[in-house]
């Protein structure tokens, strides 16, 4: 290290790493990898309700959710999830971000306050767009029609396609503002002489933004991206209180479908089973994309 | 750290207070799912007047959502911190069987009966394999509800037959006004309303008597195929209710009827409030049926607590509630929509003295006389086969309706799919 | 640069878009909260109220445990920041300042974390937590809260360890401040947008998680907002007005706090990158 001129630093420096990495890591590993550990041995027995013991079961229950059309159906619909919010979430904070990075009256108040649907508890933005989705006071369905874009009221979860854009909107508008400012930050990075430069040369808004931001604003979006993915799969509580799965399946994500094997059909060897398929497919999923970033990470 | 503190300290006390023999206070903690801020109020009123009667007692409430409670009552009585007094419903009472050993109370059934006289069929979802597993406490049903103006200027009588009640569906549905708020949600609401159309085309067993299932058969299919039917004229976003959104819609006269339990509280704070207009009737009958019939729910006390004096405790409590003064206040926590489960009960000055009672006593009247036709699916034939508890659990009357009226599956087929798929949660 | 008129044009539409898709939902449920009941479920909504009553705030107030659930949630959100900070705090320096082996490995392991389905480790954290006697504690929502805010705050202290020059830390060390003495009298100050905006990126996790603070607290006594408040939604019934006052009051505190220490959390992620 070099802020110790002397030649004891390394040893030094891992004592302390130790000393310093003890309890972030060690809650972690309790609060994760030893349940992590008991939801394995849970998937190996044959145990329906939570709490009761069952006897050893081997891949039993491997064997029977892999070959059920159900888990894969719904590793299908957490695709679909995961993509369409990382797609329109994307979108929206790219654009909220460069709008944010320009020089404006209000710009400084605007970047503050974009954040304001994030700070909303989950609960509340269901409450909120259950309401304002509703034909009994919902004002979104009077809106389309004056704007002509539908000509009676919808359904916003009446089908299962439409219950999903529903969800994946109402997600992105609660998570776009966080990204944004994330994204803003990465923005901030770019120096502005390249652009000034770049003006200079003769190179348009698009050419600019083809040529500087979008290569330079990669390492931020690469990360959000992988921490998006991981994060908005994991998503359980919006789906569940909006529309529990449903119309018909259309919305049942991987983890709706395991708190229902669990706590609905009772089925906790199986639901362990298909957390640990997941979590197996996440955590490989996460340590690609991360090895492509990590070499970057850590270093200077 | 001021957390780590207190939770030692926590346990320290426990330790210590664990260690002295005979406490003076017996602990009585329930759980319930009558989570509405008023209805906490009402039971707490009951409560701290018991404990008052009762200084060597201790009850306290702890309300809990349906939603979350399937997975926190196994859990907890796993973790052994599960309450002492449950209240349930019958196909969650199978669930509780099954997570954890149970003692039966039917002697103290049969005392209680002796002296309030338990309406029968409240008690049968709870007696089967030699015992009562649970005491009942409150009954619901569902019911008809219509505005009475919207009828009366459509032309319309209220519908006692299928053909009926989809003609007036028909005539009803224009200018925004939905004919009939019917959901198509995977929710338990749907199971009802499902329930309540199979049951009254003669589909009302889902078991055989030797426990094999009859779901699949040519009554329901047609109960499948007229609810689609009639699905065309609710409301848009129906394959999102829960019986708050049917009410609201009612509430709002965007739905002119509906089926629900109860909508009075509502209809009174949001809605008119106009006693005059609301109107309910029995769920109609198939053209071929000669009367209604409808679901019903028995809501019931389970007791959990294992120790000789919190059992004790919890009993004294429960025939607290059982005692006809007493009872009319716990019913009318939610005015309209609990009704009684005892005969003395349903005679209490205290249930028929409500302000809201008062106003909409024929309603009240009308509800009490349907719920004597009420069934409920599982619970039905003198038997009760614990297979209703998964079936129950996943919705799967709720399920195949989706399959019907959303995805637009031919309803024999979709029937057929939803008997392999009991058969299935089973296993 | 100069800016054309048309340039000018879509600049404001854009931010027009922005402000109405993030202000127009707050301002429809604030207002509605202050509705008449028939006004707030009528077919034909309106923009702006016809009707005033206080009625929705005065049936939160006095018939729920409002209060109690926002100060339980102040109260674990806070706890929960201040953890993640103090946690980030040591694991980026051992991360960002240290030399060891299996750095790199380790730091990896930590953004694994979110790759737990936390609906996996539901049960067996309910078990475990009822083993040592943490269900029903504030404490137990402030373990979950910090595993799920730390990964992502120690990520975010990479930016801000790599933005303080490490010449101020070897100055001061040449100066003879030892480790502790540099760390407390140099490095934390020159930290504090970053721990800014990690604090207040905790305290919005766990001021708005639902599921675990749904499972692990039992007492109507200890429920935090989110909960609490999907406890008022009921079983079968729906009181729009009720929700929406609870709504509004559950958002009005933290736009509050967030008007004073909103400008850090943004300052704290942009400019620490400028330099």
């Amino acid at each position: 290290m070099a802020s110790k001129p002397n030649s004891s630093g390394r040893s030094d420096d891992r004592r302390i790493a130790v000393l310093l990495l003890a309890l972030p890591l060690g809650l972690l590993a309790a609060t994760l990898i030893v349940p992590m550990i008991s939801a394995i041995n849970i998937s190996l027995r044959d145990i329906r309700v939570i709490g009761s013991d069952g006897p050893f079961a081997g891949f039993d229950n491997y064997a029977r959710v892999l070959t059920d059309g159900t888990f894969w159906h719904a590793l299908g619909i957490s695709v679909v999830w995961v993509v369409g919010n990382a797609v329109v979430q994307t979108i929206l904070a790219l654009t909220a971000a460069l709008v944010l990075n320009e020089k404006f009256p209000g710009v400084r108040v605007a970047r503050v306050w974009i954040i304001l649907t994030w700070i909303i508890p989950t609960v509340v933005v269901v409450i909120i767009w259950r309401w304002l989705l509703s034909p009994s006071g919902g004002m979104v369905n009077p809106l389309l029609i004056q704007l002509g874009i539908i000509d009676r009221p919808m359904g916003f979860f009446a089908s299962g396609p439409a219950a999903m854009t529903s969800l994946i909107l109402i997600n992105s508008w609660r998570w776009f503002p966080f990204v944004a400012i994330m994204l803003l930050a990465g923005l901030q990075r770019i120096p502005n002489d390249i652009y000034e430069a770049a003006a200079v040369d003769g190179a348009g808004a698009v050419a600019r933004f083809r040529a500087i931001t979008w290569p330079l604003l990669q390492p931020t979006l690469l990360v959000l991206t992988v921490m998006g993915t991981l994060l908005s799969f994991n998503v359980f509580d919006i789906i569940w209180l909006l529309t529990a799965g449903g119309p018909a399946g259309g919305t049942e994500t991987l983890p709706v479908l395991i708190y229902e094997t669990a706590f609905k059909a009772y089925r906790m060897g199986d639901a362990a089973a298909m957390s640990v398929v997941a979590s197996v497919l996440m955590i490989g999923l996460a340590l690609v994309l991360l090895d492509r970033l990590a070499p970057k990470e850590t270093g200077r | 750290m001021r957390f780590k503190g207190q939770s030692l300290a926590g346990a320290l006390a426990l330790t210590v207070f664990g260690a002295l023999p005979a406490l003076a206070v017996t602990d009585v903690k329930i759980w319930h799912m009558e989570q509405p801020p008023h209805r906490v109020q009402r039971v707490q009123e009951l409560i701290d007047a018991f404990n008052a009667a009762n200084p060597d007692i201790k009850v306290s409430q702890e309300p809990q959502s349906w939603g979350e409670v399937y997975a926190k009552v196994p859990a907890a009585m796993a973790a052994g911190n599960a309450p002492d007094i449950l209240f349930a419903i019958p196909d969650f009472t199978t669930v509780i069987r099954k997570a954890g050993q149970l003692d039966s109370v039917a002697d103290f059934v049969k005392e209680l009966d002796e002296k309030h006289h338990f309406i029968p069929a409240t008690v049968e979802p709870y007696s089967y394999d030699g015992g009562v597993w649970a005491v009942p406490l409150y009954n619901m049903s569902l019911n008809f509800w219509y505005h009475k103006k919207a009828f009366a200027d459509a032309g319309i009588a209220v519908p006692t037959t299928w053909s009926e009640w989809k003609a007036a569906a028909e005539k009803l549905s224009k200018d925004g006004v939905v004919g009939v708020g019917l959901p198509a949600n995977k929710q338990l609401y749907t199971d009802q309303t499902t329930y309540a159309v199979m049951v009254n085309n003669g589909a009302s067993e889902l078991f055989n008597a030797d426990g094999t299932l009859r779901f699949d058969n040519p009554k329901t299919v047609e109960s499948y195929a007229f609810y689609k039917d009639l699905y065309k004229f609710s409301s848009p976003d129906a394959a999102n209710w829960t019986w708050g959104e049917a009410e609201a819609c009612f509430a709002s006269e965007t739905c002119a009827s509906i089926l629900q339990f109860s909508v009075i509280s509502t209809y009174d704070q949001q809605g008119g409030g106009d006693a005059a207009d609301l109107g309910v009737a029995a769920v109609p009958h198939a053209d071929g049926e000669k009367s209604s019939s409808t679901i019903a729910y028995s809501n019931a006390a389970i007791i959990l607590a294992k120790d000789a004096a919190k059992r004790d405790a919890a009993k004294k409590f429960i025939a607290f509630l059982l005692e006809p003064e007493n009872y009319g206040k716990f019913l009318n926590m939610e005015p309209g929509l609990f009704l009684p489960v005892t005969a003395d009960g349903a005679k209490s000055t205290t249930f028929w003295s409500d302000p809201l009672v008062v106003k909409y006593k024929p309603q009240v009247e009308q509800m009490i006389a349907n719920s004597h036709a009420g069934m409920l699916f599982g619970f039905t034939g003198g038997h009760v086969f614990p297979a209703i508890g998964p079936i129950s659990a996943q919705n799967i009357l709720a399920e195949t309706l989706q399959k019907v009226v959303i995805n637009g599956e031919d309803p024999a087929a979709a029937v057929k799919a939803g008997q392999a798929q009991m058969i299935e949660a089973t296993k | 640069m100069k800016r054309g008129p048309l340039s000018w044009l879509v600049l404001a539409l854009a931010v027009f878009a922005l402000a109405f898709v993030v202000l127009a939902p707050m301002w429809l449920v604030g207002t509605s909260s202050f509705k008449l009941p028939r006004e707030i479920i009528n077919r034909v909504p309106t923009w702006f109220p016809h009707s005033f009553t206080l009625q929705h705030y005065q049936k939160l107030l006095q018939t729920s445990a409002f209060p109690t659930y926002f100060l339980n949630s102040v109260l674990v959100a806070a706890s929960s920041a201040f953890v993640t900070v103090i946690l980030a705090l040591m694991a980026g320096y051992a991360f960002f300042r240290l030399e060891f082996r299996g750095r790199d490995f380790l730091y990896r392991l930590i953004m694994v974390a979110y790759a737990f389905p936390s609906i996996v480790i539901l049960i067996p954290i309910y078990l475990m937590f009822a083993k040592v006697g943490l269900i029903d504690t504030d404490l137990a929502l402030v373990l979950v809260n910090v595993t799920f805010a730390l990964p992502f705050s120690i990520w975010m202290m990479r930016t801000f360890f790599a933005s303080l020059p490490r010449e101020l830390e070897e100055a001061a060390a040449i100066d003879g401040a030892g480790r502790w003495k540099t760390v407390v009298h140099v490095l934390i100050p020159l930290l504090r947008p970053g721990i800014a905006a990690i604090a207040i990126f905790a305290f919005v996790a766990s001021w708005t998680e639902y599921l675990f603070a749904s499972v692990l607290i039992i007492s109507d006594a200890k429920r935090t907002l989110p909960v609490g408040l999907s406890g008022i939604i009921g079983q079968y019934q729906i009181d729009w007005g009720l929700l929406l006052a609870g709504a509004s009051l559950s958002v009005l505190p933290v736009i509050v706090f967030f008007a004073f220490v909103g400008r850090w959390f943004v300052a704290g992620l942009t400019e620490g990158a400028v330099k």
